[in-house]
């Protein structure tokens, strides 16, 4: 600790922290423009210089750190002075058109100009004549309000680890621009939005929409993935206008991506249900909630005497809240008396739980967000987190720049793989392979505790089990060198501490049970605790549907899961959908559509006409997360509240509403008026799952390929995210269609050359299951042999390819491609 | 001496532009042609030389016959022939080719350290440096010096950094050394950028060696092992003799690993800067190095302890470690018998401008401002009255001409107003105007600026627009207040040393020649008549002859007049552009 004065106040502060961050923390206010905790010291606006006793010269306090004894001024005559010219110049060329500037009201820059300006200036002005350059789909860049403080270069290249904006050109006419004045592509995470200090940068979408004093501003949590970030949502007369994020706010601490910042307008959708609709002589015709409900407890009474309580199933939503979710539970229990119950985190989440639960005893799973920090050796396993989780990723990230050993094996070019201190270039889907591969290496070289790992359940089959994983035969199913291979067991196992991660969900095809059974493995045979295995909850409340018990072995046994529901054409009568479309997002499409379509009773619940809802017999109306309260569960298994921003279009009503509405229907009373009955229903019946577990197992895992790849079909398909978009659900906003609107084929140079497929031509893609067609990108990212695809658009229909693997293992999908001329 | 005939032609970057090589292949035919040729070999031989200093007398050739010196200035491959007939054959030099008094005197108050072998041994040629002890220091250092002794002598030298700042050699050297990493840097900073300067330049184009083995004792001592000479792309020949020095300190096993069989390890490499003023500053410099755009950083941490990849780094200027393998050799003591109390040893100043020998210098710190002006540089061109000296380049002042018996030192300098910087010395006469002088380098600075800072960005723009207009005659009452308190701000506020200093010419300016501000704004004259918006150029009717020279060189046809009658400007037609001034021989055209 070091003790100093700053403006007479005697302070205490960590050793080595900057003279602002102390004045900060202690509730002194230093202006400054060019400052952002997260980035690194610049010094460029020079608004935050103090005075220090014995000084002759003035510090910069953003960068100068603290002395033992300093004695700190940061208000007198002589600094308001300085500040004052500094601003002076600042303002002497930015154009002052607040009139018609959107940050104005909210801008750095006005504020600290109403505090140190002076009404009158010295110089003559020369405002800057840029136009603004307006060409990039969701982030505007208005040169002439620059001052140059660097904070959006900074952040996107320091922080974000893109480096789409840099500052070109030296001196007076240094102008921020991406690379040779080109349209800005990048990951539209629009930090550079919320950082920028003027109105320099500025979100397309909120162009003119409302002026910053007008606008009402509310916290609530993203919709999207896992990492449970806290939006702050600013509305005018009922209308969501724009998401930002805010320094310190909840788990992302101010940090947001795309998918948050600019992914809500799907609420606003053409798309969006206002009334229910039954299916009436093969069209759906408009009905009230009343004729709805009645025909959907008639049917569901009818099949349940006719066909007994096991013929109903339902699925619930990642999408939806606990309270949602819960209610659908306590509506199939209570009301139906089936448990027949599941959700997209079969393909997922409770594919990750099986397995730790298999290997640890314990049946939550949750992960840090601030695990990557300090670890000495960060491996990612075939997995992109900075798309699946970006805020995690930026985690990893910034472990990585504070000197955290980085590895990343993967089958093609990521974000994370460009930043990685080793990047292992693998062929897709041999994580299980490369991991025994390692554990053999670490076995043979007696780099684990033996005397006390041997005594671990199931040691002697595993150890055995690895025999066949030489690093020679590793080598060969992987595309990793045996030097390699050798070289990361050594660095991984003598680490420090280390923390392993990758994700596990529907959308991607190249991992599964097996995959986490493998990692588990290697976690327990180096003796770290779970929490060295961070696997991400994929979206926004999977963890939370997970744990209100949409899941099939949360009461009885033998009960139907997804995969009986969906795939089977006898297993139901009745599919109560709530909040999915498995037709768009979960694999072997075509198969589904032929079980629901073999229903005797589809209800969908959704917020839009999905696809899965144009098969339904009746569909009813739901509000979409930003018109109802509620709560949702992030990957951190930190419940997190949501909040009712907006009105409901229409008709529709909270999910929790119309299952208690339909219980009512069925003649049974549940006894919930309102959410916060909901909630305490919840805790009652809800049990906190341990968190701690002596237990651990060795479970043996074998390679297996998913499709192997052959004459016929010679490539290997592999589904992933893209970074703009999240289940199919962002596919309805307008403003991340602008980025990208359109699943693309993926496809390496040399292979491209060998199918005669040029960048951007129509490309047949068949495989065991279907065909369809699809643009390509010839890409240097990708790996000859392999090619890549996403699943988020419907009319992409990329699941018409693939194959659910039931047994838990990964499953890529050998395809043949060919040209389409024409 | 081996050699009875040595013929020693100065090929610096002066050298070269006066024709310094052309007089290298006359000398080689005309020996061949007078049939020495055969002797060439063991008795006689050429050797390119850097500089010596005095660049304005240009070729400068020295012949050495029987080991008495005779030194021609002004030479040009013509008169070699000559020269090597009735010096070389006959033994009677060319008198009147021979250098002057003043060339003698140009050297007499010199004491040369680091200049001592330039302009002496061959640049290409290690053998050249290692006849005159070159690599002894080296040798001596890693056989029986601890990296401690080595430091402790560096401090008990007073040697302090020659780029500009002044700080002590060996105490940078100490804190590299204490701290603890795997890795450590050296980087010499040449990226020598002053206008009017050539002092790193010159000894890196004269004596490399020196500045190699003063590194590598630097990297023996701190615990380097990986060194960088950050050097301008505008200094090619520089560039090359770096580099064939370094090729040769390699074969000679002073690079390379285990030098001198020692298990010591260091490689130097070569980094050329892209021309930007800026990355002379030690963390833009770095950033450059690193791949970075070159911008400075703020200061703590500094590289001494978080430099080139944020490892400690010493970054020292060429001249500060060209000095070290002479302390090594002839010690502390002797050093440090130079100079003044706080300011050790002796100073490369590039001397320029209005004076009669401008050229590269080495002094004792300490010498008083009139011995440099008038002992050595042979006072002011043309016999004009001087006015001032402009030190320290764009970051220095000016010290005008009562304060011409200041010492030459940190201390005294800074007190003035000015500073020593990397030791550019502008001489400027009655004819320059002050005004023009802060102009001119803030233009420099302002276009130099990187552009990160604000005051630096906009606050010299401004500084510099203010300058613009009190030199076009647009200067308004409160102008040279303004001056002052923004270039006080500027000053103030600042990032880096680059914008800190920028307004240093400013300041300096209006303290000592206030009254020529004055006159610019309120009277819209430039006293020196050099700002051509407040300059008329009038016929003085007493001199003139009329006899027309001015009206013929005049390309605005602005002059008119009867042959043998008074002839008169007409201003409106006038573009000052002073050739009239020029061409009259009877001193009939006024300025005013």
């Amino acid at each position: 600790m070091v003790e100093l004065t700053i403006d007479g106040k005697k302070v205490s502060v960590e050793d080595g922290i900057t003279i602002l961050k102390a004045a900060q923390m202690n509730g002194i206010k230093i202006p400054n423009m060019c400052y952002d905790k997260r980035l690194r010291p610049y010094g460029a606006c020079r608004l935050c210089v103090v005075e220090a006793e014995k000084q002759p010269r003035l510090l910069a306090s953003c960068s100068t750190p603290v002395a033992p004894g300093m004695v700190i001024l940061t208000d007198t005559p002589k600094l308001r002075k300085v500040r004052q010219t500094v601003l002076e110049l600042m303002l002497i060329h930015h154009p002052l058109d607040c009139p018609i500037c959107d940050k104005a009201g909210e801008c750095d820059l006005q504020d600290v100009a109403y505090e140190y300006g002076k009404p009158e200036g010295r110089f003559i002005r020369h405002r800057k004549a840029m136009p603004p350059d307006v060409r990039g789909p969701l982030v505007e860049l208005t040169a002439n309000r620059c001052i140059l403080c660097g904070k959006c270069v900074r952040i996107c290249s320091e922080h974000q680890g893109r480096g789409a904006l840099g500052l070109i050109g030296r001196g007076f006419p240094t102008v921020v621009q991406p690379a040779f004045g080109e349209i800005l592509e990048c990951d539209y995470c629009g930090q550079c939005i919320d950082i920028c200090p003027t109105g320099a940068l500025l979100s397309k979408p909120f162009k003119f929409q409302a002026r910053a004093w007008f606008l009402e501003e509310k916290d609530t949590i993203c919709p999207f993935c896992g990492c449970g970030c806290t939006l702050t949502l600013g509305t005018r007369e009922g209308n969501v206008l724009r998401s930002r994020g805010k320094e310190d706010n909840g788990r992302s601490e101010g940090n947001l991506c795309g998918r948050g910042r600019f992914g809500f307008d799907y609420i606003y959708s053409d798309n969006r249900l206002k009334t229910p609709l039954i299916r009436k002589n093969g069209a759906f015709v408009q009905a009230t909630w009343d004729e709805a409900l009645m025909h959907i407890s008639d049917s569901l009474k009818y099949i349940i005497n006719s066909y007994g309580k096991d013929s109903v199933g339902a699925i619930g939503s990642h999408r939806c809240t606990n309270e949602d979710n819960f209610m659908l539970r306590k509506f199939m229990v209570s009301v139906i008396g089936s448990h027949n119950m599941d959700s997209s985190a079969a393909f997922g989440y409770s594919k990750v739980q099986k397995a730790l639960d298999m290997a640890f005893g314990l049946k939550t799973h949750s992960i840090n967000m601030k695990s990557p920090l300090g670890k000495d050796v960060i491996f990612i396993l075939e997995s992109d987190i900075s798309i699946t989780h970006p805020v995690f990723g930026l985690n990893i990230l910034q472990a990585k720049r504070e000197g955290s050993q980085l590895i990343v094996a993967d089958s093609r070019d990521t974000k994370l793989t460009r930043h990685s201190s080793n990047y292992l270039k693998m062929r897709q889907g041999t994580s299980v392979a490369l991991l025994n591969g390692m554990m053999k290496i670490i076995l043979d070289k007696g780099l684990f505790n033996r005397e006390i790992v041997s005594k671990t359940q199931g040691f002697t089959e595993f150890e055995t089990s690895l025999a066949e994983y030489t690093p020679g035969k590793v080598s060969k199913m992987t595309g990793i060198s045996e030097e390699e291979l050798v070289s990361t067991a050594e660095t991984i196992a003598k680490a420090k501490n280390r923390m392993i991660s990758l994700t596990v969900s529907a959308t991607e095809n190249t991992k599964g049970m097996d995959t986490v059974l493998a990692a588990s493995n290697l976690v327990i045979l180096l003796g770290e605790d779970i929490d060295a295995l961070q696997i991400p909850a994929e979206y926004a409340n999977t963890y939370g549907t997970y744990k209100m018990g949409i899941r099939p072995d949360a009461g009885k046994t033998d009960v139907k899961d997804i995969f009986d529901m969906l795939y089977e054409t006898n297993s139901l009568n009745a599919l109560y959908i709530m909040g999915e479309d498995p037709v768009s997002t979960f694999p072997y499409n075509s198969k589904i559509m032929r079980t629901l379509k073999s229903l005797e009773l589809l209800v969908v619940q959704d917020i839009a006409l999905t696809e899965t809802a144009k098969l339904a017999h009746v569909v009813l109306p739901a509000s979409s997360w930003a018109e109802k309260d509620g709560t949702f569960v992030n990957a951190e298994g930190i419940e997190q509240k949501i909040h009712r921003i907006v009105d409901a279009p229409g008709q529709s009503l909270p999910d929790w509403q119309i299952l208690r509405n339909l219980s009512l229907s069925m003649g049974k009373e549940i006894a919930i008026r309102n959410i916060e009955g909901v909630s305490e229903e919840i805790k009652k019946t809800i049990r906190e799952d341990q968190k701690t577990s002596d237990k651990r197992v060795f479970n043996t895992v074998s390679y297996s390929a998913g499709e192997e790849p052959d004459m016929e079909y010679p490539l290997s398909l592999v589904t992933r995210d893209v970074l703009q978009h999240s289940g199919s659900m962002s596919t309805r906003s307008k403003a991340l269609d602008l980025v990208v609107s359109e699943a693309f084929l993926e496809i390496n140079e040399d292979d491209a050359r060998k199918f005669g497929i040029s960048d951007n031509s129509h490309v047949k893609i068949t495989s065991r299951r279907g065909t369809i067609y699809l643009k390509a990108k010839v890409t240097d990212t990708v790996q000859p042999g392999t090619v890549f695809t996403s699943m988020h658009f419907p009319h992409g229909r990329v699941n018409a390819l693939t194959y659910p693997s039931e047994n838990g293992a990964a499953g890529t999908d050998a395809v043949k491609i060919e040209s389409v001329k024409g | 001496m081996k050699n009875d005939l040595l013929i020693k032609i100065c090929m610096g970057t002066g050298g070269l532009a006066a024709g310094g090589s052309e007089v290298m292949d006359a000398f080689k035919k005309q020996l061949r042609v007078k049939g020495i040729k055969a002797d060439i070999s063991k008795h006689c031989s050429i050797h390119r030389v850097g500089c010596r200093g005095l660049c304005a007398k240009d070729v400068l050739v020295d012949i050495i016959l029987n080991n008495v010196k005779t030194t021609y200035q002004f030479i040009k491959p013509y008169m070699v022939e000559r020269i090597i007939e009735e010096h070389v054959i006959n033994g009677n030099p060319v008198e009147e080719w021979a250098v002057t008094e003043d060339y003698h005197q140009f050297h007499n108050k010199q004491i040369k350290v680091v200049l001592s072998d330039c302009g002496n041994i061959d640049p290409e040629d290690i053998e050249s440096y290692l006849n005159v002890g070159g690599y002894d220091a080296l040798k001596q250092v890693i056989s029986t010096m601890s990296p401690k002794d080595t430091i402790e002598i560096i401090k008990k030298s007073g040697l302090r950094g020659r780029g500009g700042a002044g700080f002590p050699t060996g105490v940078k050297w100490e804190i590299c050394f204490k701290e603890t990493s795997s890795q450590k840097y050296i980087i010499c900073n040449a990226d020598e950028g002053d206008p009017g300067a050539f002092m790193d330049r010159s000894v890196i184009e004269g004596n490399p060696h020196a500045v190699i083995e003063g590194m590598i004792i630097g990297a023996y001592s701190t615990g380097a092992d990986k060194g960088y000479v950050y050097i301008r792309a505008e200094y090619p020949l520089a560039v090359e003799r770096l580099k064939k020095a370094l090729n040769q300190a390699r074969q000679n096993k002073f690079l390379g690993k285990n030098i001198l069989g020692k298990k010591f390890d260091f490689d130097i490499k070569i980094k050329l800067g892209a021309g930007a003023f800026v990355c002379g500053e030690e963390t833009a410099l770095i950033a450059s190095i690193e791949g970075q755009r070159g911008m400075p950083r703020a200061k703590p941490p500094f590289p001494v302890y978080k430099g080139l990849w944020e490892k400690p780094t010493v970054i020292n200027n060429v001249e500060t470690l060209a000095n070290v393998p002479y302390i090594i050799r002839n010690g502390a003591e002797w050093y440090s018998s130079f100079g003044t109390e706080k300011s050790k040893g002796t100073k490369v100043f590039a001397l320029t401008g209005k004076i009669k020998n401008s050229g590269l210098i080495e002094v004792p710190m300490g010498i008083p401002l009139r011995e440099i002006i008038y002992d050595i540089g042979g006072g002011i061109e043309n016999n004009m009255a001087f006015k001032a000296v402009q030190t320290g380049g764009p970051s220095g002042g000016c010290i005008p001409a009562d304060l011409l018996d200041i010492k030459v030192d940190y201390e005294s300098l800074a007190q003035v107003g000015s500073i020593v910087g990397s030791g550019g010395m502008v001489v400027l006469d009655e004819n320059d105007c002050m005004v023009n002088i802060a102009k001119f380098f803030l233009q420099f600075t302002q276009s130099e600026s990187c552009g990160k800072c604000i005051p630096c960005r906009i606050g010299t723009k401004r500084l510099l627009e203010i300058l613009e207009r009190i030199t076009c005659g647009k200067g308004r009452e409160g102008d040279i207040e303004l001056l002052e308190d923004l270039a006080n701000d500027v000053k103030a506020t600042s990032l880096c040393g680059l914008g800190q200093t920028a307004p240093n010419p400013i300041l300096s300016t209006i303290r000592y020649f206030r009254d020529e501000y004055e006159a610019h704004i309120t009277k819209k004259k430039c006293p020196a008549g050099v700002c051509k918006d407040l300059l008329s150029y009038v016929v003085i009717a007493e001199f003139c002859k009329g006899c027309g020279a001015c009206k013929r060189v005049c390309p605005s046809s602005a002059i008119s007049g009867e042959k043998k009658a008074v002839h008169k400007i007409d201003p409106d037609l006038c573009v000052k552009c002073g050739a009239c001034f020029e061409a009259c021989k009877f001193k009939a055209i006024g300025k005013g």
